[in-house]
């Protein structure tokens, strides 16, 4: 049925290393795994992670993927590679040799940015794979445990996945703790001179907004059991493992396809093979109208740095930068125009998206700036733990930036945390210019 | 240099978290029965129709920001024409806007659809719900007799042989033979059936008990019956039929509409006729006592009369209708005066026509209100399967 066999695959993939070390990249050793489009859709479902916990969320999406997939409406991806130590990947046996060759190349494009991007350095690709099992294997213990059960797990862990992604967004910066602070603090008070430090009250919490939602939680509460912190601590730790890789979709992307261009321009593969490589590359990289594709702008981004300043710049950017600063830095006007980059807004009177701003002389920095508020986790909004009262009450804080949340989903999730501490938390934000009290 | 790994397992790993998903899916199909009875003709088909329902998929919820004009996104089209201010994709309403007139059509919600029949619907809806006293002591029985399948037995005739229960039993004597001792996979030859491993479908008669409904829609459609009261008419019509199908093995179904006449119809004519003079509620009921005279004599069938309307019959019927309520509340196992929209306010009519307030067939149906005769307000969806449980759900 398959046009390739695994001697095939062992020979492309020798070539394909050769080049890419030619070209200064150094990555992970790769274990690709030959399965099938069903298991693709299992690992798709666990975001590739072969050893992650249990939860009816991924099983909803993988019915969603299936769904799709029998529907038509949706392929499957190529390739799926983990950031980790080796990296794992998968092939699947459906598709043809042409396909896998694109895939292996691309795959040593992440696993070179998982290795050497600097969002990356504290996520622990060496481990990842065994804590993930480990969690697994403590979620199914919890489950299993018959004075806690499914459902006491479920709704922490539900509770949990409402705030994931409250997280810092500092990867790499390493949290302080309480103590820590506190020593932090205190030093800074006892050697001020000016008497800017006399009303600071050293005996707060925290110390300074926390960021990281869930961990205070789980260090905070009062009432949680340790089998609860434990599942907080999970969520969290998987979340500060994945932010990297939500800080830099666009480079990361990009990054792959430009190395797999590169890569395959220079096997010399047979004609036939190189027309489909075509077809699936432009497929891949091709811009989506009215949106933005990852693929299309990193990949664009990248190739312009190439031309003006060469490839060893470009093996600079993929090291230093994120999807922010690299956009802040090059995305400028030319390539604004060139993609024709417009900001949208649904205008609710009307019941239509409407275009508010252009790539025009002056305009395009707009649209950029627009963009760049949705990169990352800009897109999720900020809440932050402003304080914990003597009386257990904790005070959170949406921290404004222009946006206002939507209040039946805030609604929802407040809920959650407020069941997550067991009542007693207040939230603030602004809704249409006014200071809003959950 | 890389590994390669050809990876093989059966298992499909996300089999529990998909079957744990769908059990909340299933309650969520419980707690959303408006979406449930869909635009699609349910009322009368046969259980075994499979019908697809439209589920809101368990949502999680997150912080996320409002789709509004401070929420800037941004789109490319390259090699297109954009300019400041054009509209661009469909027209669409806000999701907090959209209220219950069209569920599920707010983008970005995430839909199922899940396909199932009539009765495993019916199964869903009413499983939880306690069979009153009432009905069961009223059904009325007619016995049949019928073959069913009975289990499996060591003798029969060949064509009843069960190739699957006589490999099992071989399985179930060879892996005893392992234990023991007997048997050696690795040395001796295949494992032999034996005589009695075989098994026989066995089909025994059984004495059924027949029971036979018919239920009765009476709906007024005069103009004042709009298109949302219709659905919510319907909505309830689909419940009380379902449930009737469930407990009965046979159910017939007559739709009767009325304006100041009425007429028998089906079912789509019933919820899409275009509505049309005035109301005389009576003209319907009489219609239901002539039906039941010429095809279900109340000696054979369980009859069932289901009456909706908004209560704005002309004043003069009432009296009549109420004699009719009444001559059909006799030879009827439960009837049912449904009343779509708010209460009727006297305030309002003595404003406006200056004399004292009249009594609206509300009023007038209060007064055979009893077991078998129920009055059931429906202002919005929700009142649905509360009315519901009111009238089925025994005396809780």
């Amino acid at each position: 049925m398959s046009d390739w066999s695994m001697t095939e695959l062992q020979d492309w993939d020798d070539k394909i290393c050769t080049l890419g070390e030619a070209i200064g990249l150094d990555w992970y050793p790769i274990e690709y795994e030959i399965c099938d489009y069903k298991e693709m859709m299992g690992h798709m479902a666990y975001s590739g992670l072969p050893t992650h916990y249990r939860h009816w969320s991924y099983g909803k999406s993988f019915d969603r993927i299936q769904t799709e997939y029998n529907l038509g409406m949706s392929g499957l991806p190529y390739e799926m590679i983990i950031n980790s130590n080796p990296s794992i990947s998968y092939l699947m046996t459906e598709n043809p040799m042409a396909t896998h060759i694109l895939t292996m190349a691309h795959c040593v494009g992440h696993s070179d940015f998982f290795k050497n991007n600097r969002m990356f350095a504290e996520t622990g690709a060496d481990t990842v794979i065994s804590r993930f099992k480990s969690a697994g294997k403590r979620v199914k213990k919890y489950m299993g445990d018959p004075n806690i059960g499914i459902k006491k797990v479920e709704r922490i862990l539900d509770a949990c996945h409402a705030v994931r992604f409250q997280v810092p967004r500092t990867p790499g910066i390493k949290r302080r703790n309480h103590k820590e602070l506190k020593k932090y603090y205190q030093k800074l008070i006892i050697n001020d001179k000016t008497g800017s430090w006399d009303k600071f009250d050293i005996n707060k919490i925290p110390l300074e907004p926390d960021y990281n939602l869930l961990r205070f939680v789980a260090e905070n509460s009062r009432y949680l059991e340790d089998w609860e912190r434990d599942l907080i601590r999970i969520v969290e730790q998987e979340s500060l493992y994945f932010v990297p890789q939500a800080f830099t979709k666009i480079m990361n992307e990009g990054w792959a396809c430009m190395i797999h261009e590169k890569i395959i321009n220079a096997l010399g593969i047979p004609d036939d093979y190189f027309l489909s490589f075509i077809r699936l590359h432009n497929q891949v990289i091709r811009p989506h109208l009215g949106r933005v594709n990852p693929y299309h702008l990193g990949y664009k981004i990248f190739k312009y740095i190439e031309k003006k300043q060469g490839f060893d710049e470009c093996l600079r950017v993929r090291k230093d930068h994120n999807d922010e600063t690299f956009i802040k830095t090059y995305l400028d006007e030319e390539l604004c125009k060139e993609l024709n980059l417009f900001s949208y807004s649904f205008h609710t009177k009307e019941g239509y998206n409407k275009i508010t701003e252009v790539s025009g002389e002056d305009s395009w920095r707009r649209v950029r700036d627009d963009l760049i508020k949705n990169v990352g986790l800009n897109s999720v909004p900020v809440v932050l733990v402003k304080e914990l009262k003597k009386d257990g009450t904790l005070i959170l804080k949406h921290e404004h930036d222009g946006r206002d949340l939507e209040l039946s989903e805030a609604n929802k999730v407040f809920e959650h945390i407020n069941d997550l501490w067991q009542g007693g938390v207040k939230f603030t934000t602004i809704i249409e210019e006014e200071a809003w009290e959950f | 240099m890389s590994i390669f790994r050809e990876h093989k397992t059966i298992a499909d790993r996300a089999a529990s978290d998909r079957s744990r998903h769908r059990q909340k899916i299933e309650k969520a199909i419980k707690e959303s029965i408006r979406d449930v009875v869909a635009e699609e003709s349910i009322i009368g088909q046969s259980g075994k129709k499979k019908i697809r329902i439209p589920v809101k998929g368990i949502k999680e919820h997150r912080f996320v920001y409002g789709d509004n004009e401070k929420n800037k996104r941004v789109g490319s089209a390259q090699g297109k024409n954009v300019g400041k201010g054009q509209r661009i994709g469909h027209r669409r309403r806000r999701k907090s806007q959209e209220g219950d007139e069209s569920p599920g059509n707010a983008p970005g919600e995430e839909m199922y659809e899940i396909e199932m029949s009539l009765e495993e619907l019916a199964g869903y809806l009413f499983n939880d719900l306690e069979l009153p006293e009432l009905a069961k002591k009223s059904f009325k029985f007619t016995t049949q007799e019928k073959m069913k399948r009975k289990g499996k037995r060591p003798y029969g005739i060949r064509p009843r042989l069960s190739k699957k229960e006589t490999i099992k039993q071989k399985i179930r004597r060879k892996k005893a033979a392992i234990k023991a001792g007997t048997y050696n996979p690795e040395e001796d030859g295949r494992f032999t059936f034996h005589e009695s491993d075989l098994r026989y479908k066995h089909i025994a008669p059984v004495i059924k008990e027949n029971t036979a409904a018919v239920v009765f829609f009476v709906m007024d459609v005069s103009g004042s019956m709009t298109k949302s009261k219709k659905f919510l008419a319907r909505s309830f019509f689909f419940l009380l039929y379902q449930f009737l199908n469930h407990k009965y093995s046979s159910t017939d179904v007559v739709f009767i509409s009325h304006t100041a006449e009425a007429q028998e119809v089906n079912e789509e004519q019933f919820f899409t006729q275009v509505p049309n003079g005035g109301t005389l509620v009576s003209t319907g009921l009489k219609k239901v006592e002539e039906v039941i005279e010429k095809r279900y004599h109340p000696n054979n069938w369980n009859i069932y009369t289901f009456y909706c309307g908004d209560g704005d019959n002309w004043a003069i019927d009432n009296k009549e209708a109420l004699a009719a309520f009444r001559r059909l509340k006799e030879n009827n196992q439960v009837m049912c005066y449904t009343e779509i929209g708010q209460a009727h306010h006297y305030r309002e009519y003595s404003l406006f026509s200056g004399h004292t307030p009249e009594k609206k067939l509300w009023d007038w149906t209060k007064l055979i209100e009893d077991k078998e005769f129920k009055r059931i307000r429906l202002e919005e969806n929700k009142d649905i399967w509360s009315a519901f449980k009111k009238l089925f759900g025994g005396r809780k």
